[in-house]
């Protein structure tokens, strides 16, 4: 029988065309340092970052590294964690499926990647991408409870929609002094700068 | 400053969760239960957080063994994660979850170590500041608009592929008088509701061969 699900309930890990993707991995504390060196200089030199931000279906994304000793510890009966390992914690808000995600992660940003995880342990570098996917479906946990403000669109919707709201702004401003035939051009301009971010939103694919 | 992308702020919260023995049922599993019955989509509680883009609440069991020759090793307390990407400051924030969504919050918090409850909004601040972990590395694709700004967009968006749509094929004089009253009821158009799945689809126009005929 086929099962109905509402929209209004999000799935484990997905709400609307957005995936949720939580990773913890080990690292040996020695290796935190040059992770961390490494992701300073990231933020640091903006060109870096062109190929995260060419893939264009990433919301939001971060790795939070965490000291074996940090570990928020709240009150003297809460027992006092002994890790050998320092742990990388990776969250990304994405759109598409899981296996696009990681396919496409590992084929434009092979590099970054391995550049980011080589410090943790076992990590089996992101080529070829199959070691890579059961490294990842292992270090992967589930979301217990996921919500985004706008779930029907992709961060390409979100782009395109501002730049829409821009043109509308730009054209509404000055369309009241322009002659129609001076309009015409106008919104002929107008049809052909918004005419490629008009596409679909709605329900997303189903995938995995 | 790492928590930070433009005008975004990327929060990760570790909670531990309490550990009782006696418990009829356990504090995590009293978590999950909860979070599994929460209502998502527009009538999600983080819609009144309203600059809430995008948060997931996780319940961390354990760290994860990924073989030999790698230590095999246990933390010795569950964790409630929070990661959150919201406009504006960190204290205004939770300050807003405390006041907006207290029954989550009591729901939620209220099974781990060292809540302090919510009679004391800062003592509430301050309980999730201690929980915090300082992002190392945080990328936000859109970093420059609010939530509500681009709620907004996406209900424009969707109005002017229906006003191009409607208006294919009217002489220039016509168009323009529609696109001010257009642009008028634009500017004062509110932003959607956050959350929601289902209003603010559109399809894709195909534009008429004749508006290039005309305007061209």
């Amino acid at each position: 029988m086929k099962r109905i699900v509402s929209e209004e309930v999000a799935l484990t890990n997905i709400n609307g065309k957005t995936y949720a993707m939580t990773a913890i991995t080990p690292m040996k504390p020695w290796k935190t340092p040059i992770l961390k060196i490494f992701f300073f200089f990231l933020a640091l030199i903006k060109p870096l970052q062109a190929r995260l931000v060419g893939l264009s279906f990433i919301h939001f994304a971060r790795w939070v590294v965490i000291k074996r000793h940090a570990f928020p510890r709240l009150a003297d009966s809460q027992p006092e964690e002994n890790l050998s390992y320092d742990y990388l914690l990776f969250f990304s808000n994405f759109n598409g499926t899981w296996n696009q995600y990681i396919d496409a992660f590992a084929d434009v940003l092979a590099d970054g990647l391995n550049l980011v995880w080589r410090w943790s342990e076992k990590f089996p570098m992101s080529r070829p991408v199959t070691a890579f996917k059961r490294y990842i479906s292992l270090v992967q946990f589930d979301t217990d409870y996921y919500y985004t403000a706008y779930p029907r669109a992709t961060t390409n919707d979100v782009k395109a929609a501002h730049r829409v709201c821009a043109a509308v702004e730009d054209l509404g401003r000055n369309c009241n002094g322009m002659s129609p035939a001076e309009f015409s051009a106008a919104y002929l301009h107008f049809l052909m700068k918004v005419q490629k971010d008009l596409g679909s939103t709605g329900v997303g694919p189903v995938g995995t | 400053m790492a928590n930070v992308s433009g005008s975004v702020y990327g929060l990760t919260i570790l909670s531990p969760i309490i550990d009782d023995p006696n418990a009829d049922i356990s504090h995590d599993g009293a978590i999950r239960q909860y979070l599994a019955n929460l209502p998502n989509g527009h009538t999600s509680p983080f819609a009144k957080v309203s600059s809430t883009h995008i948060c997931r609440l996780v319940v961390m069991d354990d760290v994860i063994y990924v073989g030999t020759p790698a230590n095999e090793e246990h933390l010795n307390s569950k964790y409630l994660v929070f990661e959150s990407n919201f406009d504006g400051e960190l204290e205004p924030y939770l300050a807003r979850m405390a006041n907006e969504i207290p029954e989550v919050v009591e729901s939620v918090w209220g099974h781990c170590v060292g809540y302090p409850g919510l009679r004391d909004v800062s003592a509430f601040v301050a309980y999730m500041k201690k929980c915090q972990i300082t992002t190392t590395f945080y990328f936000a694709d859109v970093n420059d608009h609010t939530v509500q700004s681009t709620l907004r967009a996406l209900k424009v968006q969707a109005s002017v592929a229906d006003f191009i749509g409607k208006h294919q094929g009217e002489s220039p004089a016509e168009i323009q008088a529609a696109f001010r009253a257009f642009y008028e009821r634009v500017s004062n158009m509110s932003e959607q509701e956050p959350g929601h799945h289902d209003p603010q689809g559109h399809q894709s126009i195909k534009l008429n061969r004749s508006i290039a005929a005309q305007h061209g």
